[in-house]
Order: C-alpha cells, then sequence, then structure tokens
C-alpha cells in the first residue's frame, strides 16, 4: 500500500500534465489563494501555478492559435494571480471564475493590440478585475472610510504606532492595502490585520 | 420601483461574459447588468460556466517550460493596475442624472453635449477608434425623426420615460433593434436620458428628416 502511494506521487510529480490526484475544490484553491495574499507562499502558489498553467495554455492555444502568445497569456495571467491574489475574494465568486477573467481581460487587450491607440479603453476599463477600484467597493471598507473620516477625530493618536502608521497611509494618505505593503515592506496580510485590530480599538475608543 | 421589461439577449450576455463585443457595446451591456438584478444573476452564471468549461482542459506543458515560468513569475515585479476614476453623475442643462459604475468609469471621456432639433442634446462618448456611442438626452415633447439603421442600435434608458410606435421604455430598459426596424422614438410629459450605440449611421426615412441624411452621420457619431 504504502509502496503503491509513494509511486503514484513520484508519478506525479514527473509529470503534471497528467490528471490530478484529486480534484480541487473551489474551497482549496481558494484557500492557495488566501496563503499567496497573506504570507507570500511559494508553495501555495507553484501548487496554484501547476493546477492553472496547464489549463490556461489549452484555452490560449484554442484561442490564438499561436504557441508563443498562448504563453504569454499564461504568464501574464499567472503572474497577475501571484501579486494580485489579496484582490480574490470568495464572495464574488470561484478561485476558477476569477482566474477565468483575468485572463479574458487579457486576451481582449491581446486581441485588439494591433489597432491599439494611446488613448483606447483597456479591458480593465470595462471590467475591472484587478484595479483598486474594486477592491474599495468591499462594503464594509468603504463603511468604515466614511465613519473614519467623520468621527476619527484625534483617536487614531490613541493607537499602538504600529496600527497607527497603517491607518494614516490608509485612510489618510488614500493608499491601497497592498500600497501600504510595498511602501512598509511588511507582507499585505500584516497590513490587513493591522487595520483591522486599528479599526476594531477605533470603534471601541470612539463609542465610550 | 419600475420593473424593467427589455433584457439583452443571451447572445448578448454571453459576448458580454466572454469578452467578443465590441467596447461600446460591452458599456451598454454592462450598464444595463448593473441596473438589472435578473441580468446580473445570469451574466455571473454564463461566466461561471464559461469559466469552468474553458479551463476544463490541461495542455501539456513541458516540465522546464513550467519551472522557468514559475520562477521567472515568483521573482517578478508587481504588476501595475491603474485605479479608473468612477464618477457617479453626469450633469446636462443643470439637471443631473445618477449613471451606474459601468458608465460612470467612462465619464471622464464624455465629449460636450450638443443641442439638436426637436428637443434633443447628445454627447458623444468615445472608448476607442471603431466602436462609439452617445449619451441622448430628450426634453418633454421631444421626438427622433422615424428612422432606420444601416447597422444595428443597442439603446438603453438610464432615467425616465420615451416610447416609440411599438412601446414605452423606462429605466434599465435595452432595445436593441437590427437594421431592418423602423422606429421614432418620442418623449411626453416626462424626460429622458438613454445611452445608444449605433454600429452604423442613421438613415432617417419620413419627410422631410429625409434631407438630413447626409448629415446624420454629423449627429450620430
Amino acid at each position: 500500500m504504502q509502496v503503491m502511494l509513494e509511486k503514484r506521487k513520484s508519478r506525479q510529480s514527473m509529470s503534471s500534465s497528467q490528471r490530478e490526484p484529486q480534484e480541487m475544490t473551489a474551497e482549496h484553491l481558494g484557500q492557495l489563494l488566501a496563503e499567496v495574499a497573506d504570507t507570500r507562499s511559494r508553495r501555495a502558489f507553484s501548487e496554484l501555478f501547476r493546477h492553472f498553467a496547464p489549463r490556461l495554455q489549452s484555452f490560449a492555444t484554442r484561442q490564438f492559435g499561436n504557441e508563443q502568445t498562448a504563453m504569454d497569456l499564461v504568464q501574464e495571467t499567472m503572474t497577475n494571480v501571484w501579486h494580485k491574489a489579496h484582490l480574490f475574494s470568495p464572495e464574488k465568486g470561484s478561485p476558477t471564475t476569477w482566474i477565468f477573467t483575468i485572463a479574458r481581460n487579457i486576451r481582449f487587450d491581446i486581441l485588439r493590440k494591433n489597432k491599439h491607440r494611446q488613448n483606447d479603453v483597456s479591458a480593465e476599463d470595462l471590467w475591472p478585475v484587478l484595479s483598486e477600484e474594486t477592491s474599495d467597493s468591499d462594503e464594509e471598507f468603504a463603511l468604515d472610510t466614511k465613519i473614519l473620516m467623520q468621527e476619527i477625530g484625534e483617536y487614531y493618536l490613541q493607537l499602538p504606532d504600529a496600527q497607527r502608521i497603517v491607518v494614516e497611509q490608509i485612510y489618510i494618505e488614500g493608499k491601497s492595502q497592498q500600497e501600504v505593503s510595498d511602501a512598509l515592506g511588511i507582507p499585505l496580510g500584516t497590513v490587513k490585520s493591522r487595520t483591522r485590530l486599528a479599526l476594531q480599538k477605533l470603534r471601541e475608543l470612539i463609542s465610550e | 420601483m419600475n420593473k424593467i421589461k427589455f433584457h439583452p439577449s443571451e447572445e448578448l450576455l454571453v459576448g458580454y461574459a466572454s469578452g467578443d463585443l465590441n467596447p461600446a457595446l460591452t458599456v451598454v451591456v454592462g450598464t444595463h447588468i448593473d441596473m438589472c438584478p435578473r441580468c446580473r444573476s445570469v451574466a455571473e452564471d454564463i461566466q461561471n460556466h464559461m469559466a469552468t468549461r474553458e479551463l476544463h482542459q490541461s495542455a501539456p506543458l513541458a516540465e522546464p517550460d513550467l519551472n522557468s515560468m514559475l520562477e521567472h513569475i515568483m521573482a517578478s515585479e508587481s504588476p501595475i493596475v491603474r485605479s479608473a476614476k468612477v464618477h457617479e453623475q453626469v450633469s446636462l442643462e443643470g439637471k443631473v442624472f445618477k449613471v451606474p459604475r459601468s458608465l460612470g468609469r467612462h465619464v471622464d471621456r464624455l465629449g460636450p453635449w450638443s443641442h439638436m432639433p426637436g428637443g434633443l442634446w447628445r454627447a458623444p462618448l468615445e472608448l476607442d477608434a471603431d466602436s462609439r456611442m452617445n449619451l441622448i438626452y430628450m426634453q418633454e415633447n421631444a421626438s427622433l425623426p422615424e428612422h432606420t439603421h444601416r447597422g444595428s442600435e443597442a439603446t438603453l434608458v438610464l432615467n425616465g420615460v420615451f416610447n416609440d410606435e411599438h412601446d414605452e421604455y423606462r429605466d434599465g430598459d435595452f432595445i436593441f433593434l437590427d437594421e431592418h426596424k423602423h422606429h421614432s422614438p418620442q418623449t411626453t410629459d416626462e424626460d429622458c436620458l438613454t445611452l445608444a450605440y449605433l454600429d452604423a449611421p442613421l438613415q432617417f426615412t419620413s419627410g422631410l428628416a429625409r434631407l438630413l441624411n447626409p448629415f446624420s452621420s454629423l449627429f450620430f457619431r
């Protein structure tokens, strides 16, 4: 039994194009995306990549009939998954649908590239999947901005330094969570949890 | 709240989800979807279905290619995605109209309003070189001469009500006419703001308005 399992495993790693051992559930894929977003997990991304890259390649080859263009689409799509995983939210749909919409947008732009002019609209303007605009319409976030701007007053000065800096950059300087993460050199997951903690603390202070 | 009576065909919703409509038609259909919960849910179903179907099959990627692409991606810089400014309204002649997000993202591209005979105003919205559309405002008791199209016309009511010889159209209604359909839109005691996509210039078919034909491209392009 043990031997057979080993055998199957090594086969798997030899050729990723073969059938995967178990059906990847949306839940599992979503978890991998969350790990990439929160901890920049290379292991989680590799697993996502091995699942999606061959599928995207098959899709893109059918669309373009050109190997090189197909590979460009795979690379560009997965690059966005690696860097923008924090924009995925399970409430808006499955991971497969999210990644498909990224690929759909890239396909749209590639097909129009030949006759493209400077001022032409891009796919992202038509179906925002990766723009920060999308995440700002996150209701919890939008609501918090409103409350904060009116009521935050001086309360935020009472926050611990680490949380105060994050709150200042997001709510006063108007940066996105990703930009704060880049600016401070801390993982996005940390920015998120500090924001959450700070908002909690502020709510307590304001309602006191 | 009135109920939306006229919706885009399933074919248009599929084209919207797959990215095969041109930008202008994408915006008209997308704006309808913003206004119409029913079509939003149909479009989501279509998109999920399409994603599952299109990403079902794996291609035999060579292992070395996979590994080098994977390494390359994890060492890459984060792509810059500029965030678009979303306007919530457009204004004309002192009136302010709220617009859905799918249209609000493009309000920066809206050209100047021009007044046309018959109580009409229009402002061009240019998304690219090939596909164009207009915001058209009809004041109370306005009418557009009867016309037919060399191409097809998609009209979305953003606010108000207008009617033609076929029916009456209100907020959110989406009307798609092919080149053989004649119609003469008009308003009565309410004004109306619409978003109109046209893939070829209008041809006026009735009376004096026919004289306008050489200029119809100036009117609607």
